[in-house]
């Protein structure tokens, strides 16, 4: 059951393959920021983004825990604060955490259908944006509830998109998975 | 031991995480720099990576039918006769001004120069209003800079590398922006409130603002040029008074960056500009 999704445990391998999927890692997470940042113009997408970033880590941390480590989390979240404007650390304090109470939840959800999985997204999507703009107004000292309504669509926006975003994600982890 | 070194990473990098939020609320890490050495690595890489979605959003905009475009055509060419009615208004209008500052002595303000480019990254999201451009220092754009699209201000740069700039956008929590009503006078600061309308705060009492006046920026404490338009009142009621903004912020591709050094362009004699108390508050 635990090959639901094409899940594995662990990886194993030669030094060569490991570090070609270290490096398919990489890119591939170049690619989520870049489309995390990237000004998409179609209606109003720009400004309720869904976060590839946190389908990502969710996706991992359930699927394959082994293809970013918390340290690699770190980093990937560090950078993405730089980039983004974000107050240093908040989104790699809620990365990890993400990422941290998800591979808690894994067995659960692994035993389950693609439904639980996605209303586990569903759930940590929600947590985590509420989280987010609970500690960036306590670092403004600026609370507005009015400016928690992107941040809800965006939650929505996530949910939505994670079944398409789930195609890729799978391929990827394939791909690793042959490599080992 | 492994398990445990295993178990405790996490909770380790998220306190981490936590001291440098407080660092930088504090401002005892140089993340200004930092986040300038990054950007200015990352904006060629992002320009690159981004063009063909560049192209796939731009054909998005390039479909219309006939019939849209024909309706398109008709309001053009009504709206051009308007304008050039209002031309014709602007040349004499500029002519009198021009012999008004004449009488007066004033010294004109300095030509403002501008940069256009295109927008390469909006990283931000639901939380941060701002916007990644692919110039710098090297093109003369430095913190400070207004930043305009084609009707009216957007934001202003807060932080410049020598090939990247970020801009505040004016829907920004921390944006605060001294303005004016153009047709009062009045004074107030517009603030953003992480949503599509901004809010006059700091307001004089009964200063009897109605809904459709345009505010402009004022100029105080120097950093963006006087008069430069931003938008329009919308919503005048107990909660307080709301400005749309003229540009539709969400949708910018392109904008100009003003970089002339701002001067309030008053000169002669005794008379002193005022300063206000509360210009500009930039986090």
């Amino acid at each position: 059951m635990s090959m639901a999704f094409g899940a594995d445990d662990g990886w194993q391998g030669s030094t060569a393959s490991m570090l070609g999927r270290w490096a398919m890692t990489a890119v591939f997470i170049v690619v989520l920021l870049v489309l995390s940042t990237f000004p998409f113009k179609i209606g109003h997408f720009g400004e309720i983004r869904p976060s590839f970033m946190l389908m990502a880590i969710y996706y991992w941390a359930i699927m394959r825990p082994s293809t970013l480590s918390p340290i690699a989390t770190f980093i990937v979240g560090i950078a993405f604060d730089l980039m983004g404007g974000f107050p240093l650390g908040l989104n790699a304090m809620t990365l990890l955490i993400v990422q941290w109470g998800t591979r808690r939840q894994r067995k659960f959800v692994l035993g389950q259908g693609f439904i639980v999985l996605w209303m586990g997204l569903a759930l940590v999507s929600l947590g985590a944006g509420l989280f987010q703009w609970a500690v960036y107004s306590s670092f403004h000292q600026n609370f507005q509830p009015g400016s928690l309504k992107p941040v809800l669509t965006s939650v929505v926006m996530t949910t939505v998109i994670f079944p398409l975003i789930v195609l890729p994600l799978s391929a990827f982890n394939k791909s690793l998975a042959e490599r080992q | 031991m492994r398990t445990l070194t295993t178990r405790l990473t996490p909770a380790v990098l998220v306190l981490l995480a936590v001291t440098l939020m407080v660092f930088h609320k504090m401002d005892a890490l140089p993340v200004e720099q930092m986040r300038v050495a990054l950007t200015d690595k990352m904006t060629p890489v992002m320009t690159a990576v981004s063009s063909p979605f560049v192209a796939l959003t731009d054909s998005f905009d390039g479909i219309a039918t006939l019939r849209q475009l024909r309706a398109e055509n008709m309001q053009l060419r009504e709206e051009n006769a308007k304008l050039q009615k209002w031309y014709e208004n602007a040349l004499r209008y500029q002519a009198e001004n021009q012999s008004f500052r004449e009488l007066l002595n004033v010294k004109a303000d300095p030509a403002l120069t501008y940069v256009t480019t295109r927008v390469v990254s909006d990283p931000g999201g639901s939380f941060v209003k701002s916007v990644l451009l692919p110039v710098g220092t090297n093109d003369r754009v430095s913190k400070g800079n207004a930043v305009m699209s084609g009707q009216g201000l957007i934001g202003r740069v807060t932080e410049a590398g020598d090939r990247s700039a970020r801009v505040l956008l004016v829907t920004d929590l921390n944006s605060h922006i001294p303005v004016t009503i153009q047709n009062t006078r009045t004074k107030a600061i517009l603030a953003g409130k992480n949503t599509d309308l901004l809010k006059l705060e700091r307001l004089p009492q009964d200063s009897g603002l109605t809904v459709g006046q345009r505010v402009v920026t004022s100029g105080d404490g120097g950093q963006l040029p006087p008069d430069v338009p931003i938008g329009v009142i919308v919503e005048v009621g107990a909660d307080g008074v709301f400005v749309k903004p003229l540009s539709e912020i969400e949708k910018i591709t392109y904008v100009q960056v003003i970089n002339a050094d701002v001067d309030r362009g008053l000169s002669t004699g005794e008379i002193s500009t005022p300063v206000d108390k509360h210009s500009s508050k930039r986090k």
